[in-house]
């Protein structure tokens, strides 16, 4: 019976995404001027299918097979993380009143997913997902407080940077090895350690470094001693074996630098450039050869180098559409499915549709993410912006891409959906600040605050000349 | 500030491009790619599920089983070969690993047609969940009688039908007990003699006189005066530092293409393939799809070619008369022959022909496929009509079956292993071929390949309603 019920909550699972992304058009439609429904009621709705959908999935999860009773330990974490999402429903709400709703039931929508996951694979893991995301949460509400207090924060360009080179030279000296890469550093005692990616905060600061640069209009001083310092920046990461890394913080640089000068062909030799710098780095590491010969033809070495990606391959088709059932896969068999590879079990468990819904809620989110960049007046904010969006969406890219062998496997995390401590602070932190700008552009729109951009030199704090 | 809001929404639509294309990509994936990915044999997702469906069963031409599942004491099933040793090269085993049509149709065999349904079946009247079934092109009665007339000599037949690529048999000997595989194990894996592998579709041959219809090709193709050229065969003849000796030093006087082709004559084809050139008849062999991957279901090896236009003159002379490094699976030269039968159009070999559900409908069908053409209608006819002569006045005349006119070429190749091979390639009727085959014996020396392929293509014709 049970079994039953488990193939009918594939077809329930499906219902609930694509209702979810259903009620997304509906607002975006009603903000385009087009009325398919009232917005109030779509968010509310996506609010309730959050909701229903952890339920549903808990109550899977909690559902012994052999003794026909619920476990207690399921039951209990999905109770404390119901009441954290409501929490960060209602908090969330009121410590951005003007922010965009859709924004935050994405990310929940996300953030429970993940948590779903987690609970499936490894209940231990789950736990500190929850732990990390309520650590997140708190540093969102704080945000909005900080920036008022520090209104012109773009000055600290140089702080920034200092701080970003710190961060991945610091493991060079403290890191521990983990995956392959030492780009991670340890706290704590040996019973409750507490490991995490110092690259992952310096995404951030990194973001913020480019926009306080880019606020200006660029000379060719700035621009070179920019490139020079992120170009470092990418080769630490290189020599860190974090190659996923390197590439969001090239990929951030080149958009951040087209966004702010609009220049195609710096764009375009950018990216030959990017191709040159891959082919050389094709030729000069042997791992980043291993990588792209088990994107090529995973098959021919399914032993070894392809043998995550082909099993990641056989969890998302084996089942087909509509997946095995939530508890029916084998995700485990995916090596480090809870981190890089969890697209892969969520298609394997939840079906290949379902996570194509989660695809358009990327997409959704990266419209909306967009959306407030295109809508903020001033000029730093909307550099900002663009600038988160486009690296959480580009990493997404990448994870995703690489789990399905669209492109060379990339140890980076799925943001919102990956376990991973600094990855979900930082993805969340991140989100606090596109929510911050939309946040501020709402508030300041009628005072229309226009800052054209100024001319190097005169609002940069004497930095920069 | 609006040129910066144009590039934001270029990169926008550069990012939602990026999306989309995952989005394809993951359809593609899951609708297109589903069967060949999941159907690979490491895939465990699929032997994880073995316990609690019971597996297809896979069937010949007219139905009849050739492995089924049988439930077995307590829980779990077990696999069960009604054929044995007959067909164990076709359905492969089940057991330690997959192989033959348990590996390549693996996920359909575990597929459950109308799941839901079967779920509440299984669930309210506690009716078994049972996977799809596969329906062969193999016919046993071809089958048993290609095995018999094997017996106990090592090699390979091939039986296809030309107009399509559907495989009537595949034999090969050394083969297995299907249903012992797992408890012989350490015996098999090992063998000297390795009865596991498909001498059919993985043994690799020098194809030797089959293979001058391939040279007499590139003649017909690229010597316009092929039907004037003719040479005095003295039993040998020197090529730079090889000596071309004929079958047994025999003379066979003067020559022309189709008198060669009946006599077997080795000098006449050094001198013809002397005359075109390596580069060119590198391309014939390329055009009659030596290099090409035929994409047949079960495990094959690609035939082994190296001539190229930088190949010395030794080595063109000896790969004309199929001599040299040449190597050739026997399923290839059935395809050869095929497409010769088929006026010049080579089809893609198969062996599964559809799916069977459960309640008797009729699931996916294999459609036949064209795989290459490998000459004109005109020059096949010209290759058929040489091809008829080898069997009614030349070395082929143990082929011949009454009352029906076989067309063919023997071989005869040396090898390293010791005694010669024995092949014949052909088809039958020649006016309006219906079966054409490979034959090859291992290590045979005497020319018995063509007796065997006589029998078994008048066994073939008969089933095949000649």
């Amino acid at each position: 019976m049970f079994d039953l019920l488990l193939m009918l909550s594939r077809y329930v699972f499906l219902f609930y995404i694509v209702l979810f992304l259903w009620q997304g058009i509906v607002y975006i439609a009603y903000e385009q001027g087009g009325y398919l429904g009232s917005p109030y009621r779509a968010i509310s709705i996506q609010r309730s299918l959050i909701v229903l959908m952890h339920v549903t999935a808990f109550l899977i999860l909690a559902y012994n097979r052999e003794t026909h009773l619920f476990g207690m330990q399921p039951l209990v974490f999905g109770a404390v993380s119901f009441v954290f999402l409501l929490a960060a429903v209602a908090l969330l709400d009121r410590f951005y009143y003007e922010g965009c709703p859709l924004v935050w039931t994405g990310m929940l929508f996300l953030m429970d997913l993940s948590l779903i996951m987690l609970q499936r694979l490894s209940p231990a893991l789950a736990q500190r997902q929850l732990l990390w995301m309520g650590i997140g949460l708190a540093g969102m509400l704080v945000l909005p407080f900080f920036f008022r207090l520090i209104p012109r924060f773009e000055v600290f360009e140089w702080a920034y940077i200092i701080l970003c080179y710190g961060l991945l030279i610091c493991t060079r000296f403290f890191g521990v090895e983990k995956g392959g890469s030492t780009n991670w550093l340890a706290f704590g005692p040996e019973s409750f350690r507490i490991t995490f990616q110092p690259s992952e905060i310096a995404k951030f600061l990194f973001i913020f470094y480019l926009a306080s640069v880019f606020r200006k209009r660029l000379n060719w001083r700035s621009f070179f001693t920019t490139g020079i310092l992120s170009a470092g920046l990418v080769l630490l990461l290189v020599l860190q074996k974090d190659l996923g890394g390197a590439l969001i913080f090239f990929m951030t640089y080149m958009v951040m630098l087209y966004i702010a000068t609009s220049n195609e062909l710096l764009f375009l030799l950018g990216m030959g450039a990017a191709s040159g710098a891959a082919m050389l780095a094709y030729k000069l590491f042997s791992h980043v050869r291993v990588r792209v010969a088990a994107w090529q033809n995973p098959w021919a070495d399914i032993d070894f180098g392809g043998y995550q990606i082909v099993n990641a391959l056989f969890a998302i088709t084996t089942w087909g559409v509509f997946g095995s059932g939530l508890t029916k896969g084998m995700p485990k068999s995916i090596p480090v499915v809870e981190s890089d590879m969890i697209f892969a079990a969520v298609c394997e468990e939840f079906g290949a549709a379902f996570g194509a819904g989660v695809i358009a809620i990327f997409i959704m989110l990266l419209y909306r993410g967009v959306r407030i960049a295109l809508d903020c007046g001033r000029r730093y904010y909307a550099i900002l912006a663009a600038g988160v969006t486009a690296m959480l969406s580009f990493q997404a890219f990448l994870i995703l891409g690489g789990s399905i062998k669209l492109i060379p496997l990339t140890g980076v995390t799925l943001p919102f959906v990956s376990y991973g401590g600094s990855s979900v602070l930082v993805s969340l932190m991140m989100m606090g600040l596109l929510q911050w700008v939309c946040v501020y552009c709402e508030q300041h729109n009628r005072q229309e605050i226009e800052q054209e951009p100024i001319l190097n030199g005169a609002e940069g704090g004497g930095f920069d000349e | 500030m609006n040129n910066m809001k144009r590039s934001i929404r270029r990169i926008f639509w550069l990012l939602a491009l990026c999306f989309f294309l995952l989005l394809g990509y993951l359809g593609k994936l899951t609708l297109v790619d589903r069967q060949t990915i999941s159907g690979n044999a490491y895939n465990t997702r699929l032997r994880y599920g073995d316990d609690t469906i019971r597996r297809g069963e896979i069937m010949d031409r007219d139905g009849e089983v050739i492995a089924r599942s049988i439930p077995a004491d307590g829980s779990g099933y077990n696999r069960e070969y009604p054929r044995s040793r007959m067909a164990a090269h076709i359905t492969g085993y089940s057991s330690v690993g997959k192989t033959g049509v348990e590996a390549a149709e693996n996920f359909e065999l575990m597929t459950l047609h109308n799941e839901l349904f079967q779920r509440l079946g299984g669930i309210l009247k506690k009716d078994e969940l049972i996977g799809n079934s596969v329906k062969l092109t193999v016919d046993m009665d071809i089958q048993s009688a290609a095995g018999n007339l094997l017996g106990s000599a090592k090699g390979a037949v091939v039986v296809m039908e030309p107009s399509t690529g559907r495989v009537l048999a595949l034999q090969a000997y050394p083969d297995f007990d299907p249903n012992k595989v797992a408890a012989q194990w350490e015996n098999l894996k090992d063998h000297e003699d390795s009865p596991l592998l498909n001498r059919g579709t993985q043994g690799i041959y020098p194809p030797g006189s089959t293979f001058k219809t391939v040279t007499a090709l590139a003649g017909i193709e690229y010597l316009p005066d092929w039907q004037t050229f003719t040479v005095e065969c003295t039993g040998e003849a020197v090529f730079e530092d090889k000596i071309i000796h004929c079958y047994k030093n025999r003379a066979h006087g003067l020559v022309d293409m189709k008198g060669a082709m009946e006599g077997s004559c080795n000098c006449y084809f050094a001198a013809l393939a002397q005359k075109i050139g390596a580069g060119k008849l590198a391309k014939t062999m390329e055009r009659v799809g030596m290099k090409e991957s035929c994409g047949f279901e079960l495990a094959y090896t690609p035939n082994t070619v190296l001539l190229d236009s930088d190949s010395t003159e030794s080595e063109l002379v000896e790969t004309a008369i199929g001599q040299g490094r040449t190597g050739v699976t026997p399923l290839y030269m059935a395809m050869l022959a095929s497409a010769i039968a088929n006026e010049g159009l080579m089809m893609r070999p198969y062996i599964v022909d559809h799916v069977v559900y459960p309640d008797g409908g009729m699931g996916k069908t294999t459609v036949p496929k064209k795989l290459t053409q490998i000459c004109t209608p005109e020059e096949a006819a010209i290759l058929k009509e040489m091809m008829v002569g080898v069997v009614e006045n030349g070395t082929g005349g143990a082929a011949s079956v009454s009352g029906v006119t076989v067309a063919g070429k023997t071989g005869t190749a040396e090898n390293a292993t010791g005694n010669d091979h024995s092949w014949f390639i052909g088809f039958a009727p020649a006016e309006e071929p219906k079966v054409a085959i490979a034959v090859l014996l291992e290590n045979a020396n005497d020319g018995n390949a063509s007796a065997i392929a006589g029998k078994v293509l008048r066994a073939a014709l008969e089933e095949m309603g000649e």
